[in-house]
């Protein structure tokens, strides 16, 4: 016997075992069997037409289906083939009966060996079947037939093509076949169910508010048991996607107990619709057993990349500096149009605007102090250590851009984990209002000489000074960006929101441009000669400017104590400022440490420890603490947003102006109290009718963050002006208004409201807002 | 000021590392030279200016067999201007060798080149999965199309449409590809495993 034959043996004899076993039910008749995929002569798949019941009544329900045996190490396709093969297929052909769409069993995933290509079907055995009806006048026998076609796959592939067929009586009552219904019931077990008849909930949160094409996604599935109980665990692969249009590569990993991340890529060409994710999520271990669910939620809107794919690509052309300041102005003067155009803007120009609305952050009221206060530094330095000023520049410049990749580690972590955040986010977090703030004191102290840094008045000072100085300058630069978060600045708004709707290299990239604008001014003092010379002679008038530095500082913790305000109310306002008085308490006591020596100087360290901590965790708690009722703003009428009352306001004919801002947003306020206060522009929204709504962002809300997503932002302020005649398209205003925008922006949502066009208004309404 | 540079530096290592992917559709293609079954060397490079039409394909695939005893490819290329199209198939099948695809280019008659690209690195660079698996890509070099020949899985529809025929169309009239990706059916290529 050759080796050829005797393999062949050896296969024939797997399908001996196989049909053997078929053979202890109840007969199955030739014409229900078939086999096929020949491989040199021998098939590799054999089909039985099962159905669960040996009579039917007419009007009965019953089971027919398709039961498949493939030999060893071959396989089916599920109706997601995967990478390569092809959707098992059965069609059925059934006169005096109907028949039902076809069940699926929860596939296997099969890998190649080096993992290139990933399938989904079966091995061994599987029952595709569905429910099927008899006719209320079915007499005599029902002909079931089907047609199945199915890919059958080891290494290579044969398709197979088999014809099933058989009769069951039509009788006075329907009598079951245990063995088949055993089979049956067996297959639908396996069939994943929705989970809305499980109990289970499934919450999809996309990283993105939209998709876009040809671009990856990630996101967050939340996935709860029955009375939010907790899901059993999980083995291999335990997710199936299923072929959803315009999208690739989705995949879940399992980040804890019901939380699953979410990956997945837009095709280039993805049609413009919303996307649902489906798919089978199987539950449970071999040990335990399997659950099936079956995954279907609506995933967010497609934005196709308009005309991307047949344009050729564009070198990307780093543009000058002439060009850039060009091509910025516009854009923050006029009003962004429409989304798309937000989110057209490239990566390249994202970067500029980051580096310039970086540099502009220097003169915002919360980064100036800082500034004023290396400004002093450096004359200082200037004088003392000639050599050292390019140093402390890069230090200070490190500091900065160290410190903003890290908060870029932090949001682009934050966002894995499901959260949205936007710029400004750690303000809505009280223990960061409160940690900033004494550090704020704790510097205004430094500046009035309650304690030294680096210096510690010994003689050795001298000699540690200078790495000390670099710590210094660095952590001048963290400072500089730990203060500049909360003031969004023009252009800030337009890069970080295209880098929070981007992927992780373009967050980092985008807001390293950000730390090198912000560093900018100091660059600038080192690498132009002469510069740093023109800096003032240093003298007393130092020590005083010194001190009055140290004011400015607690000028911005004032404003701070009042975002606490917002946060946590006049209890959480009380808090913060006791310990910001243990704060005061805890460097004085280090102060006087720094004079005296050995076990006195160790207690007056440790008392200042003791202090700071045990104040601390006394008062630093601000959970369940509730906001202090807002005092009526400075804008006249103004109502939370809500977006029901929105399309109220619109549908009744009014226009709308929703003002997005925060509390902590230097920028907003300022918008506030010089613009939307002045007396032009509310007397333009009362002759308007204009509803005024105020969506609040100074906590965390997350319908605020999604409505800002929307309209490619991540932080505040931003302005939305709709129109009752358009009310789909909204006016986004530029970040820093101006009372004439303001006033032209609600003369044009008036114009278009239906009731004012039956005037005679000849405005065009319903293509954005042409500007005049 | 080196911190400074230093940081310039690692900054533009972060805008600028590439991501290897699969060939995608509006990027440019991966580059390859490979020889074919009589030892002549094919580069992407040396067919710039030309529409490139990739076919993955095995001799030994029952959908590739039914396709070239349809005709398909044959018919697809008859309808090309020779002088702007080139067709090249690649076999990245494992324990495909030149003298294979010499014989099977002589039973089926047909004259494009057949690459041999038995390591796999070309295949798995474009992302192919399947035999067939058609890209398309443009006198740019860019790839316009990714996926099946047709839509016709089982070969049984009466009006199928050809991707391929309609996407090369559409680059010569210099219009958008109608369809730029399509799910792409057949074998799995079988690559060396690894």
């Amino acid at each position: 016997m050759t080796r050829q034959q005797s393999k062949r043996l050896g296969r024939a004899g797997v399908v001996g075992v196989v049909l053997m076993a078929s053979v202890a039910w109840a007969q199955l008749p030739p014409s229900a069997v078939a086999t096929g995929a020949p491989d040199e002569g021998d098939p590799r798949i054999e089909a039985a037409l099962l159905v669960d019941a040996t009579q039917v009544k007419p009007g009965d329900t019953f089971r027919v289906g398709v039961r498949f045996r493939m030999d060893p190490g071959w396989h089916v396709y599920w109706k997601n083939p995967g990478d390569s093969g092809l959707e098992t297929e059965v069609t059925w052909d059934t006169p005096g009966s109907t028949v039902g769409p076809l069940q699926w069993p929860y596939p296997h995933t099969f890998r190649t060996s080096d993992g290139f290509i990933v399938t989904h079907g079966y091995d061994g055995e599987v029952l595709l079947f569905a429910q099927a009806r008899a006719a209320e006048n079915a007499t005599g026998q029902l002909q079931l037939s089907a047609a199945a076609n199915a890919l059958v796959c080891e290494v290579h592939c044969i398709p197979a093509e088999l014809m099933l067929t058989r009769n069951v009586p039509v009788g006075p009552e329907t009598l079951r076949d245990a063995d088949a219904t055993h089979a049956f019931d067996a297959a639908q077990a396996k069939v994943p169910r929705p989970t809305a008849d499980t109990g289970h909930t499934v919450q999809l949160a996309l990283d993105s508010k939209q998709l876009t094409a040809g671009q990856e996604f990630t996101g967050t599935l939340t996935v709860t048991g029955p009375k939010g109980a907790a899901l059993p665990a999980l083995e291999g692969d335990f997710f199936t996607p299923e072929r959803i249009a315009g999208v690739a590569d989705v995949s879940l990993t399992s980040v804890g107990s019901g939380r699953f991340k979410l990956k997945g890529k837009m095709e280039p060409d993805a049609p413009g619709s919303e996307p649902r994710l489906a798919g089978v999520l199987r539950l449970g271990t071999a040990a335990s057993g399997y659950q099936a669910l079956s995954v279907d939620v609506p995933m967010a809107p497609v934005m196709p990349v308009g005309g991307a794919v047949a344009a050729a690509p564009v070198a990307v052309k780093p543009p000058s500096v002439k060009d850039s300041i060009a091509a910025v102005k516009p854009v923050a003067v006029a009003p962004v149009a429409a989304p798309a155009a937000e989110s057209s803007v490239s990566l390249g120009l994202a970067l500029l605007f980051a580096f310039f609305g970086g540099a502009l952050l220097n003169l915002m009221p919360c980064v100036f102090p800082v500034l004023a206060l290396k400004a002093y530094g450096f004359t200082r330095m200037v004088q003392n250590e000639h050599g050292r000023v390019g140093a402390h520049a890069a230090a200070y410049a490190g500091g900065i851009i160290g410190s903003m990749l890290l908060l870029a580690g932090t949001v682009l972590g934050v966002r894995a984990g499901g959260a949205s955040v936007g710029w400004g986010f750690q303000f809505q977090e009280p223990l960061f209002v409160a940690a900033v703030s004494a550090v704020l004191v704790a510097f205004a102290l430094n500046l009035f000489g309650v304690f030294n840094v680096g210096l510690d008045g010994t003689a050795l000072a001298g000699k540690v000074d200078q790495s000390h100085g670099l710590m210094h300058s660095v952590g001048e630069g963290v400072l500089a960006v730990v203060l500049a978060t909360p003031c969004s600045a023009p252009l800030l708004g337009t890069a970080v929101g295209f880098a929070f709707a981007a992927g992780p290299l373009t967050v980092l990239a985008v807001f390293f441009a950000l730390g090198l604008g912000l560093a900018l001014p100091f660059c600038v003092l080192v690498l132009v000669p002469g510069l740093a010379k023109k800096l003032p002679k240093p003298g007393a008038w130092m020590e005083r400017f010194k001190q009055v530095l140290g004011f400015a500082l607690l000028a911005t913790t004032v404003w701070l104590v009042w975002v606490m305000g917002g946060l946590a109310g006049v209890d959480g306002m009380a808090r913060l400022l006791a310990f910001l008085v243990a704060v005061g308490l805890g460097t004085w006591l280090y102060g006087q440490s720094q004079t005296q020596e050995g076990g006195r100087r160790f207690a007056s360290v440790a008392l200042a420890a003791v202090v700071l901590v045990g104040a601390g965790v006394a008062s630093l708690r601000f959970d369940g603490l509730a906001p202090e009722a807002r005092a009526s703003s400075s804008v006249a009428r103004t109502q939370p947003w809500d977006p029901a009352a929105v399309t109220a306001a619109l549908e009744a004919g009014q226009p709308v102006f929703i003002d997005f801002t925060a509390d902590w947003c230097l920028t907003c306020k300022f918008n506030e109290r010089t613009v939307l206060s002045r007396e032009e522009v509310r007397a333009a929204f009362t002759e308007n009718q204009v509803a005024f709504f105020v969506a609040d962002w100074t906590r965390r809300d997350a319908r605020i963050t999604a409505k800002l997503a929307e309209h490619g932002r991540a932080g505040v302020p931003m302005y939305l002006v709709l129109s009752p005649g358009a009310p789909d398209k909204p006016e986004v205003l530029s970040e820093l208004l101006t009372t004439d925008l303001v006033v032209d922006a609600v003369k044009r949502a008036a114009e278009c409201s239906p009731a004012r066009r039956k005037n005679g208004s000849n405005v065009v309404c319903a293509v954005g807002f042409p500007r005049p | 000021m080196k911190q400074v540079f230093t940081a310039l530096a690692l900054g533009a290592m972060f805008l600028g590392a590439p991501a290897f992917a699969d060939a995608e559709v509006g990027k440019p293609a991966p580059t390859f030279t490979l020889k074919d079954e009589s030892g002549k060397e094919h580069s992407l490079a040396q067919y710039k200016g030309k529409i490139v039409v990739l076919e993955w394909t095995n001799p030994e695939c029952p959908f590739v067999q039914r396709h070239y005893s349809a005709d398909t490819m044959a018919n697809t290329l008859k309808g090309f201007d020779a002088k702007k199209v080139v067709w090249l198939a690649v076999d990245s099948t494992a324990h495909n060798t030149p003298e294979k695809s010499a014989a099977w280019k002589k039973t089926e008659g047909f004259s494009y080149p057949v690459l041999q690209d038995a390591s796999g690195t070309v295949g798995k660079s474009f992302g192919a999965k399947t035999t067939p698996h058609m890209f398309v890509i443009d006198e740019q070099g860019v790839v316009r199309y990714a996926g099946a020949i047709d839509d016709d899985p089982r070969g049984k529809n009466e009006k199928k449409t050809n991707y391929v025929k309609t996407a090369v169309d559409a680059l010569l009239a210099g219009k958008p590809v109608p369809t730029a990706t399509s799910n792409s059916y057949g074998c799995s290529v079988k690559y060396k495993s690894s």
